[in-house]
């Protein structure tokens, strides 16, 4: 399947090595094309809303037009853009009012239908499928605390179960690495107010680290960079909050699947967290020894779409 | 001056239809106090159950000049818990639009997310230096000296882009936000 894709502002900065391991792992799969919309801008995040209350969809409208030009459905990695795009999606097509007031302030481009918006996590588990994902280099050792954070799949994300999510913590399965069960799973980071009010925010990212680390799990996968970048560029500040060591990489879900499926490490940008995962890696899956016996795994379970039970 | 006064007029009604639909549905089962992490991290002067409840009772100023409106962290987990369907995410959105139009004193919030879009419509997308130098100009150049050592961080592992993207689509960008606010000013007059 090809998709338009949607990389957002933090892919080119602070989350740039979830953007080249998403693309990477892409390109691996085969059958998950990511073709760039040209000249996307900014999906406006969470202020967008309070400035205007037209501007949110505006922004999303003009993204949503180009894709719709290119014919494609959108892939969206940053949880904050997806959720944006997503609700500007479903709102744009159910009010034909709102759409018109909305292409009044498109110029150059007209948005008609709006196309569904996807975020790669969603992608992987439900289009591709988890039995399709080739691992040549199991993630044996590896305890992992799935992190989905509060916008992949709320409000309306419509893929997982708004909070007990599985499809994060099913890939991990799928990649030979251990899903710790913990309750944190989609608590908020705090993300949108570390900017203003940090010190709660602290608060919040610290809890989600020592429930982690309580769980059992040696690194945090996320699916999100705001999450990304509270957990792990400020991890020795939280550390120093809880007074514990936590010492728990956080990789993005891509990350994680680039190193099962054997892709060359620099395609990775695992070089670019601020706690390493090297020496995890060393002792995990990177330890010589016996080959591990291939085990025959049962099939991964068919995922249902959250809500497909009561249809 | 005048401009500005209309899109906010604009933005009052709105803002007061949805809040006032969906607050009336609130019984105080105090769901969305108990699901907030914010409140439960310490930030918010008030619950949100209590805002709710001021609502109802009219006490209009204490609650735009909350400090709860803004640390509304907007992660939904109160809106996907609530067993009234209350919008409450949405209702704390419409809040700050409701502070913001009625001339409440601007939290730090505020100044963020003015800063944040005024980049996104002069560069078309995020430039996350600007907003950060911007933004503590603004509230506390003090807050600097703490910042270094992130900074430094950020920029020995590469996280930092250090010149704006400069998409062709920005005079589009430009001219959509000029056009928004045109055609509040239009809906003003016209309906």
């Amino acid at each position: 399947m090809k998709y338009a894709y949607f990389p957002g502002c933090s892919q080119e900065s602070t989350a740039e090595e979830y953007n080249r391991s998403l693309r990477a792992v892409a390109r691996r799969l085969g059958t998950m094309e990511l073709e760039p919309i040209p000249d996307w801008n900014c999906c406006g995040a969470t202020p967008a809303a309070t400035v205007h209350p037209l501007l949110l969809y505006a922004l999303a409208a003009r993204n949503l037009a180009i894709a719709e030009e290119m014919g494609l459905d959108v892939v969206a990695p940053c949880a904050a853009c997806y959720k944006n795009m997503n609700k500007a999606s479903h709102a744009l097509n159910d009010d034909p009012e709102l759409l018109d007031r909305v292409n009044a302030t498109l110029n150059g481009h007209r948005l008609r239908h709006a196309p569904k918006v996807r975020h790669p996590l969603d992608v992987v588990v439900h289009d591709v499928g988890l039995d399709n994902v080739p691992v040549s280099r199991p993630l044996r050792g590896l305890k992992v605390a799935s992190y989905y954070g509060c916008l992949i799949t709320r409000p309306e994300g419509g893929f997982d179960d708004p909070e007990r999510p599985q499809s994060m913590d099913r890939l991990m399965e799928a990649l030979g690495a251990e899903p710790v069960d913990w309750p944190y799973k989609t608590r908020c980071c705090g993300g949108a107010i570390y900017m203003t009010t940090e010190e709660i925010s602290f608060r919040m990212s610290a809890d989600i680290l020592a429930y982690a680390k309580a769980a059992g799990a040696n690194v945090v996968a996320v699916g999100c960079p705001f999450c990304q970048l509270l957990l792990d560029l400020y991890q020795d500040r939280l550390e120093a909050l809880k007074n514990m060591t936590f010492n728990l990489p956080v990789l993005f879900f891509t990350q994680l699947m680039g190193l099962a499926m054997g892709l060359d490490r620099s395609e990775l940008g695992l070089e670019k967290l601020v706690v390493s995962p090297f020496a995890l890696l060393a002792e995990t899956i990177d330890r010589p020894g016996e080959e591990m016996p291939k085990k025959s795994r049962p099939p991964a379970p068919k995922l249902k779409r959250w809500g497909e039970a009561e249809q | 001056m005048a401009e500005a006064r209309t899109v906010h007029l604009v933005q009052t009604a709105v803002a007061m239809g949805l809040i006032e639909e969906q607050v009336s549905l609130c019984y105080q089962c105090g769901t969305c106090t108990g699901a907030c992490p914010v409140a439960a991290a310490g930030g918010m002067d008030y619950t949100p159950r209590a805002i709710m409840r001021m609502i109802q009772a009219g006490l209009e100023e204490e609650v735009l000049s909350s400090q709860t409106i803004w640390t509304c962290a907007s992660c939904y987990l109160c809106t996907v818990r609530c067993p009234r369907g209350i919008q409450i995410t949405e209702v704390m959105t419409q809040l700050r639009n409701l502070a913001l139009a009625k001339g409440y004193k601007a939290r730090k919030g505020q100044v963020y997310n003015q800063g944040f879009i005024d980049i996104v419509r002069r560069h078309g997308r995020m430039y996350e230096p600007e907003l950060v130098v911007r933004y503590h100009l603004l509230t506390n150049p003090l807050n600097f000296i703490g910042l270094a050592p992130v900074g430094l961080k950020m920029i020995a592992k590469r996280k930092l882009r250090l010149l704006p993207d400069h998409p062709p689509g920005r005079p589009e960008i430009r001219r959509l936000f000029e056009r928004l606010k045109e055609s509040e000013r239009r809906k003003e007059q016209g309906e």
